[in-house]
């Protein structure tokens, strides 16, 4: 076969010349450009009693990291999660923050501590002034506590002081309509308990003054047996209980205490029971149990969550907990402000998270905020109802109030001596 | 060992000496461990590397006080964390309250664990074996309570927030990162030769006797209970400083540094570097952290290879691994020399 045309380089030739040299030296900047990814530490608890705790907020954090790197990622850059297990210890919590942004290079931290570990980290943000989001600390003093105020952290969480006002005004409205005066209170003996009962109590006898605490009982946390506790309360009688129990120890306490029918002798208030991970478990899940919502697909009552709750479970195979929508939202603010900011710089997204609004399937009214002032998330969706044994669970949700809710969190501040 | 001189003078009770050429040996050692620590901020440029020396600090410390009481002493101690949660709290609370100087905050904090500890020691020592190991434990388990309790003043189970003030004394600013390193370094090294000293002092090798003879050494003069109590108190304040550099670390104290999970650490550290040697625990430190921070990057399965790695010190090696290293080295040497 002989070859025909013109002897040297035609012009085709040497465009592809041309441009195979052009890619050839643009080529690193156009890898690097892609390459450059950023990435974001997550320090959590993904072993021991409470591993569900960061499995669920790592599932939540990673479902929507893929939505918003197939949008285009943050400000243009793909996100890489680096999530790492500090076994529930705060010095650990306190090393790994400390690794990720050092060693691993993450720009941004999303802090799936619970209690003392996310003061740990805070501690870590202070010091090295890396944006950090705070998304499973319910503490209010994280927030409230104007010692805590860092321009550079914020806490995508609900908080105690917020369920304790919305949950004293709808017990409240019961305790009226069907006169419970005498009440006792169950909750786990760590400061959580404590102060999340002490706050329920204040906002329930100042909502029904009429109220009195008949009987308290302090479980220790992971406590196996609940005989006592339970003989305790059904010895004093009262028309009410409250408690704070939460995840295994309330499954347990309700299949004890199903054993001698205490649903059937009390109005029951538990403030945590409307997740999954309780109300999944619970052998006979009794009708009637008043309960604050965690995460229920069905509240709000919007196709959003409802959506969000089903994509969920499709790729895990297991209902979102209430952690799970706290680092889902986090995702989401960061997200749009990175859009507002144009900018993945940790200072200029904490300018833009400082009192952002974002549209959120978890909102109360579609939307949450998050607070200038103390930079902490408010306009969540935050409601009361009573169970059912099968799904939806819990059928109906009456909304807590946020003007009230903001009313009295502000006296509440003055009390406490934050403001 | 070479550096003793043993004199038995009639009616006496052995009379140990310790050449000071030894211990001029230990502190030129001490210079030249620090000098290399002091180093390396100037020839790594990582702030991780920094971190993982001001943990071993802290833990070695730790592990290393713990030691006196067991490898030197045969009380094992399954509340020695206590010493390192009223360190870590004791001088959080001077300097986030009493708004004094960090040396002197450190200075009370000793003698606040000096007074716990001669309290808590004075109950314990009297105890032998197991029943001593539970008596520490539960102590551990009270002064738990208390911190959970006290919300007031420690902040209940969410620990000392709002951070650590680090003030600047002496021209040291704690405050930047590798003044931080080259302070926790020198702390280290400094409790590491005091405790060096201590261990070979008269009173170590008493202790060694007590160790392996209670009965003897009281019946040789010595005053078995007091010289307890003297290394319990001792012990204690060397972990106390173990939780004063974690507290400087971490910016807070929190109750988990007083937890039994402390002592139990302290414990494995032990295991792993070995009790029959003074730098056991030191290196057993340094195993353990490196473990702990590979396995935690690598898996979320800590527990099992943390099980794993117990497994084969305990049915494997059959003791720590500075131990098997002196036992190979003296039968290699021994070997050696009869073959010449």
């Amino acid at each position: 076969m002989t070859k025909t045309g013109k002897p040297g380089i035609n012009r085709r030739t040497t465009l592809a010349l041309m441009g195979a040299g052009a890619f050839t030296v643009a080529s690193p900047w156009v890898a690097r450009a892609q390459a450059k990814t950023i990435k974001i530490g997550m320090p959590t608890i993904l072993s021991g009693r409470v591993a569900q705790l960061g499995t669920s907020s790592r599932n939540a954090v990673m479902l929507e990291v893929e939505k918003v790197n197939a949008a285009g990622g943050l400000a243009g850059r793909q996100i890489e999660m680096v999530v790492r297990d500090s076994k529930g210890q705060p010095q650990e919590a306190a090393r790994i923050a400390r690794e990720l942004v050092n060693t691993d290079g993450c720009e941004l931290l999303i802090d799936g501590e619970a209690s003392s570990g996310s003061f740990a980290v805070h501690e870590v943000a202070r010091d090295i002034g890396v944006l950090c989001i705070h998304t499973c600390s319910e503490a209010s003093s994280l927030t409230a506590d104007p010692k805590q105020h860092i321009p550079n952290a914020f806490r995508c969480v609900r908080q105690g002081i917020h369920d304790s006002i919305a949950g004293g005004s709808y017990a409240a409205n019961i305790a009226k309509a069907k006169g419970l005066k005498k009440w006792a209170t169950c909750s786990p003996d760590y400061a959580y308990g404590r102060d999340t009962t002490a706050e329920f109590v204040t906002y329930l006898k100042h909502f029904a003054p009429d109220v009195e605490i008949i009987s308290e009982t302090w479980p220790k946390l992971f406590q196996p047996d609940y005989t006592e506790t339970v003989t305790k309360i059904l010895q004093a009688k009262p028309q009410a209980l409250y408690s704070a129990l939460w995840g295994g120890d309330l499954t347990s306490y309700i299949d004890q205490a199903n054993i001698y029918a205490m649903f059937t002798q009390m109005e029951v208030f538990a403030v945590n029971m409307a997740d999954y991970t309780a109300l999944t478990v619970v052998k006979n899940l009794p009708k009637g149990i008043h309960s604050g919502n965690r995460y229920i697909k069905t509240y709000p009552a919007t196709a959003e969550n409802a959506a969000w709750g089903d994509a969920y479970k499709a790729k895990y195979k297991e209902y979102p907990t209430n952690w799970s929508w706290q680092n889902a939202t986090a995702v989401m603010f960061l997200s749009e402000a990175a859009k507002k900011a144009n900018s993945t710089d940790g200072k200029k997204l904490a300018e833009v998270l400082t009192g952002l609004t974002i549209k959120c399937p978890f909102g109360a009214d579609g939307t949450v905020t998050m607070r200038g002032e103390d930079r902490t998330l408010v306009g969540y969706a935050i409601g009361w109802g009573t169970t059912i044994p099968n799904e939806p669970y819990v059928p109906e949700v009456k909304s807590g109030d946020w003007k009230q809710i903001f009313a009295l969190e502000a006296e509440w501040k003055k009390s406490k001596g934050y403001t | 060992m070479s550096e003793l001189n043993v004199e038995n003078r009639a009616g006496a009770a052995p009379f140990v000496t310790r050449p000071r050429r030894a211990a001029y040996t230990d502190i030129v050692f001490a210079i030249i461990g620090f000098a290399i620590l002091a180093a390396l901020p100037f020839l790594f440029d990582s702030k991780a590397l920094l971190d993982f020396v001001i943990r071993c600090s802290a833990f070695g410390l730790f592990a290393t006080s713990l030691n006196l009481l067991v490898g030197y002493t045969g009380l094992i101690s399954f509340g020695h964390g206590m010493f390192f949660g009223l360190g870590a709290y004791g001088f959080g609370l001077l300097m986030q309250r009493a708004n004094v100087s960090i040396p002197l905050a450190m200075v009370c904090t000793l003698a606040i664990t000096a007074v716990a500890a001669v309290v808590i020691g004075a109950i314990c020592v009297r105890l032998k074996e197991i029943y001593f190991a539970f008596v520490t434990l539960a102590f551990q388990m009270l002064i738990h309570s208390v911190i959970l309790s006290w919300q007031s003043l420690t902040g209940g189970d969410q620990g000392l927030r709002g951070g650590i003030k680090r003030p600047v004394f002496w021209g040291i600013d704690l405050t930047n990162h590798v003044q931080l390193y080259i302070f926790s370094c020198a702390l280290l090294v400094i409790g590491l030769l005091l405790m060096r000293q201590i261990a070979q002092s008269p009173f170590g090798y008493t202790l060694r006797m007590i160790r392996d003879n209670a009965t003897r050494a009281s019946f040789i003069g010595i005053n078995v209970w007091r010289a307890k109590l003297t290394v319990f108190v001792l012990a204690a304040l060397f972990a106390s400083v173990g939780g004063m550099i974690m507290s400087l670390f971490v910016s807070g104290a929190y109750p988990e540094f007083a937890y039994w999970t402390i002592s139990g650490e302290g414990i494995f550290i032990n295991m792993l570097g070995g009790v029959t040697t003074f730098l056991g625990p030191m290196v057993g430190t340094v195993l353990l952290l490196i473990l702990n921070d590979t396995a935690t990057r690598l898996t979320e399965h800590y527990g099992i290879v943390l099980g794993v790695v117990i497994l084969f010190f305990a049915l494997g090696l059959r003791k720590g691994l500075m131990d098997f290293a002196v036992d190979w080295y003296r039968a290699w040497r021994d070997k050696a020399k009869e073959q010449s």
